[in-house]
């Protein structure tokens, strides 16, 4: 997926991440936090924040900013658990469940994973863009180590938010996705759902303004609206004045909604799978691991929406083979001869593909199992027992390298198969999603007629460019 | 709801960034190893991996760097002055640091005036590759005195680097 953010944000979240061994979850809670991703109000992290580090001055006696940035860099105080261990116990600011600031009735309070996640933040705010800002934020934590009260901790989240928010202005270009959300809601009129012809139709029209996006960019967009809008139509109605009384607890459940959202963001294990895989054997090769990280990019389309993942595998390649092609200002095939996409790879070719890939890793599979469990083992029904014989014995027949190597093998394929088992069930699946198109739309003819679209769209869009 | 755009927008970042993979991350001290460094009580024991990583990785060095400069009192991050011969007296920030030089019966004196939020504990000069982190102690009549004692190696080399114009100063 493309856009939103730049290299240097990744790199801060990536770098807070891995220092803390950040969990899934909290992972996706401080993407969003950073992305603004939080309703009703997204500058609320850096208000709990403030108020979890006022806390926290109380607690310890910090005598300065600096005691606060040791407790909030410190790798020890990472996770809930030895948060608990470390502070629970130790005075008013703390109750059974976490940490509070203490204010009678408006007292606030957090829980101990709470907290370990606002450290993140912590970390977050005082290490981002190569901690340029670092003294800047510990000044801030200064003040409020000076007076570690309710007062002290609301100036410092005002601090806080115009610094992120002065963050996502620089690094974080939200602008453009807004545009192409604003111009998708208004495209479909109100309707919550949407075919593949709709999301060609969108990209065919968004290619007459001059950024000219991918089709494979339109896509991922609409990946994004697919699994927020069901979600979002209800909570953001939930979420409107009128019912902010009849319904309990509903900033938790957008927050909730809004978490799954980001955490359930599937593609990263499936690109991270196909990177991860071992060295050892080949289970893989290389152009097999590109050929169906293309495929699963716009997941989980590759099993809903076979169409699309044909139209972006097939043309969206030809479209970024123009632009690179207009980046480098030549090399290769000209403007006009790739705007007819005679280099298209037709769909038949590509179910092929898809079909050997999937076979292939189940043949993997099926390898795997007879690495791990050998089939004279007692239990086995005599047809498991014939099937694990049958592919130990299939092993000799993998001209592949590494294969030959039966102690590499096998701790190859015990390091894979987690991994393997998963690729090979998704594989399973666009297969069987690319069959099922294919009965009711012959493919070579919907390829024939998507060439049309795409080579006439291509022309008119890069028709300066063509007969520049 | 004409936020919606916005949030769609926000939540597409989020999902992105979560796909954002940090397969090319180079390996190198977390900045809870490096703050714990750059904090460090003058005379504890270092961590020379640590010291190695930021003798050997300018981009660790710049890190760890910052870090001291954002707890320092005051700092001078580099050359004083363009000056080939050796400094006496430099400013550090609101603090001015003079070396005076050896008598016959005491060894050279490093005596650090000035007025900060608090009095600074320790000082830190670094040159080159060579780092030095000596305790202060408390002022005397608004001067700290440090005596650089040539028999103390520590103290020695600080007068040593601090006459270096090149050399970088933190007053922790």
């Amino acid at each position: 997926m493309t856009g939103g953010y730049d290299e240097r944000c990744a790199a801060d979240l990536a770098a807070v991440a891995e220092g803390r061994g950040l969990s899934r979850e909290d992972r996706a809670w401080l993407a969003r936090v950073v992305a603004g991703a939080v309703r009703p109000n997204r500058d609320k992290p850096l208000w709990d924040l403030a108020h979890a580090l006022a806390a926290l001055a109380a607690l310890t006696g910090a005598r300065d900013g600096r005691d606060l940035v040791t407790l909030a860099l410190d790798p020890g105080l990472a996770r809930a658990d030895r948060l608990e261990a470390s502070f629970s116990g130790s005075g008013g600011a703390v109750d059974a469940r976490g940490l509070v600031l203490p204010d009678g009735e408006r007292s606030w309070r957090t829980t101990w994973s709470g907290l370990a996640r606002l450290l993140a933040l912590a970390e977050f705010v005082l290490t981002a863009e190569e901690l340029a800002q670092f003294a800047t934020v510990t000044g801030w934590l200064d003040a409020l180590a000076a007076s570690p009260d309710r007062e002290g901790a609301a100036a410092l989240s005002r601090r806080l938010a115009r610094h992120l928010g002065a963050y996502r202005q620089a690094h974080l270009p939200l602008a453009p996705l807004e545009r192409r959300f604003r111009a998708i809601l208004a495209f479909l009129g109100g309707r919550r759902t949407f075919t593949d012809d709709d999301i060609l139709d969108f990209w065919r029209g968004q290619m007459r303004h001059d950024d000219r996006p991918g089709f494979r960019t339109v896509a991922e967009h609409f990946v994004t609206f697919e699994v927020a809008s069901a979600l979002l139509g209800g909570l953001l109605e939930l979420a409107a004045p009128a019912s902010l009384d009849a319904q309990d607890g509903w900033e938790d459940r957008l927050d909730a909604s809004l978490a799954d959202l980001a955490a359930a963001e599937p593609a990263e294990p499936l690109a991270d799978l196909l990177a991860g895989l071992p060295d050892g054997p080949k289970i893989l090769t290389g152009a097999e691991r590109d050929e169906l990280a293309e495929f699963f990019r716009l997941e989980p389309f590759h099993r809903t929406r076979p169409l699309t993942t044909l139209r972006a595998a097939s043309f969206g390649r030809v479209q970024s083979g123009l632009a690179n092609r207009l980046r480098r200002g030549g090399g290769g095939a000209g403007i006009a001869e790739r705007s007819a996409c005679a280099e298209a790879e037709p769909y038949p070719a590509l179910a092929e593909r898809a079909a050997a890939l999937s076979a292939h890793l189940d043949r993997m599979l099926r390898i795997a199992a007879a690495l791990r469990v050998p089939a004279e083992a007692e239990g086995l029904s005599p047809e498991v027992g014939r099937a694990l014989a049958a592919a130990l014995a299939d092993i000799r027949r993998v001209r592949r390298a590494g294969f030959d190597d039966p102690d590499r093998l096998a701790a190859g394929f015990a390091a894979a198969d987690a991994a393997l088992l998963r690729l090979a069930e998704e594989t399973g699946r666009l297969a069987r999603a690319i069959a099922g198109l294919a009965r009711h739309r012959p493919l070579e003819a919907a390829f024939a007629a998507d060439r049309q679209v795409f080579a006439q769209t291509f022309a008119q869009a890069y028709a300066a460019e063509a007969t520049a | 709801m004409s936020d919606e755009a916005r949030l769609l927008a926000e939540i597409h970042a989020a999902r992105t960034l979560m796909r954002a993979g940090t397969r090319d991350a180079v390996r190198r001290p977390g900045v809870g190893a490096l703050w714990a460094h750059a904090t460090r009580a003058p005379g504890a024991p270092v961590d020379l991996a640590m010291m190695r990583a930021i003798r050997d990785d300018p981009e660790t060095a710049r890190r760890y760097r910052a870090l001291l400069a954002g707890q320092a009192i005051a700092h001078a991050p580099h050359a004083v002055a363009a000056s080939d011969g050796q400094v006496t007296a430099r400013r550090v920030g609101a603090f001015t640091l003079e070396i005076l030089p050896a008598t016959e019966d005491a060894p050279p004196l490093l005596v650090l005036r000035g007025v900060g939020a608090r009095a600074p504990r320790s000082i830190e000069a670094s040159l080159g590759d060579e780092t030095v982190r000596l305790a202060l102690p408390p002022a005397l009549d608004d001067a700290i005195l440090v005596a650089l004692d040539p028999a103390v190696p520590e103290a020695a080399r600080l007068g040593a680097m601090l006459r270096e114009p090149a050399c970088a100063v933190f007053l922790l």
